[in-house]
């Protein structure tokens, strides 16, 4: 990824600004409707069984995972220092708003609150709004790996085709694991809770989502 | 005011997180040293030694490469930050970082950040995430991390 020139920027630097206000008109002044809040069912805030893993022998204790929200975050500037092949190479991609939704948390991205202030991995730093007006600091740090197709369980990944071959079948994995600091009340779990999180990004416009993970 | 509408990105539509075990390290720690900071009781703890064992590596923890660096907060959770470096039996060098919560009710987990050589046997776990699952002795001189890849 290289520096755009600034005739280049101002362009695309509107078109994620586009991207990003649209969001954060329809998230101004949210409230959760009742049944949303509920998680009722056929909403997308339904609680998911937890899912344990085990280790290949009995004294290996089992990990398990099970969803607790997920966020939708609009990007809007995206600036880079230097370059990313060079040591000192850092991006800043400021998060324009988003929202929130699943079984533990719902709310949105306070808008215009922080940024992935990325080196090769991300180190983003933003604020979310629970539906109770809560503010809760999110300190994400992320990291991706490509691989030449899907993973499958039982087999190993296998690293992307060198360029100049095609990488139309690379899969990008995307994990982030945050760490929260929330306020003492309904929202204190998140301050003793380990996270993982999957992510992908999405067009149209161009924005990521989140699934959140509380660590059991 | 609006409504929130719960979106339409459903995200079921995102391959959920494959936990994989990978392999554990049982670590051998000096007695834990605390002292009152503005920040709560910080903990240090000298790693001595450590083994790691899996079926893909088989390494030890350099002794005296780091240790725990943990704050005990007002609520008794124990924030923990570990740093400390592995040499595998092949010689590669790796660096281990852990960041997690140890809490009074025995939940010790943590998320684990390893850096070794790009041309290495272990080049795998470069910027892969490792799920932790930790068990303490109850004189808190071993601990026993369990790793799992969140593939």
């Amino acid at each position: 990824m290289s520096a755009p020139s600034a005739g280049d920027e101002s362009i695309s630097r509107r078109t994620f600004l586009g991207g990003a206000t649209a969001g954060a008109v329809a998230l101004s002044n949210l409230r959760l409707s009742p049944a949303a809040a509920a998680g009722a069912p056929g909403s997308n805030n339904e609680p998911l069984p937890p899912v344990w893993f085990d280790g290949p022998d009995p004294g290996i204790p089992r990990a398990g995972l099970r969803w607790a929200f997920s966020a939708r975050v609009f990007f809007a500037d995206r600036v880079m220092i230097n370059t990313m092949d060079s040591p000192a190479g850092r991006g800043y991609t400021s998060v324009g708003g988003g929202d929130i939704w699943g079984p533990r948390l719902q709310g949105r991205v306070l808008p215009h609150s922080g940024a992935d202030y990325y080196k090769t991995t991300f180190t983003t730093y933003y604020m979310l709004q629970a539906s109770d007006g809560a503010l809760i600091f999110i300190h994400n740090r992320g990291t991706m790996r490509r691989f030449a197709g899907p993973y499958e369980r039982g087999k190993p990944l296998l690293p992307p085709p060198p360029p100049p071959a095609k990488q139309d079948g690379v899969y990008t994995r995307f994990r982030a694991t945050p760490v929260f600091t929330a306020p003492f009340g309904p929202h204190d779990w998140m301050n003793h809770t380990v996270f993982v999180a999957n992510s992908a990004r999405q067009a149209h416009p161009d924005h990521t989502v989140f699934n959140y993970y509380e660590v059991l | 005011m609006s409504d929130f509408v719960v979106p339409e990105a459903n995200t079921r539509i995102l391959n959920p997180i494959d936990l994989e075990y990978a392999f554990k390290l049982t670590a051998h720690y000096e007695p834990p040293q605390e002292s009152h900071t503005p920040k709560g009781t910080f903990r240090y703890q000298d790693i001595v030694s450590g083994e790691v064992s899996g079926a893909r590596i088989t390494a030890t923890v350099y002794p005296n490469s780091g240790g725990q660096y943990d704050t005990v907060r007002a609520d008794h959770v124990r924030d923990v930050d570990a740093h400390f470096m592995v040499k595998a039996d092949n010689g590669e060098w790796l660096y281990f970082e852990h960041v997690g919560y140890r809490r009074p009710d025995g939940y010790y987990r943590a998320i684990a950040y390893i850096e070794t050589d790009l041309k290495g046997a272990y080049e795998w776990m470069n910027n892969t995430t490792f799920v932790v699952t930790a068990k303490e002795s109850a004189d808190q001189r071993e601990v026993v991390f369990y790793y799992y890849v969140a593939n």
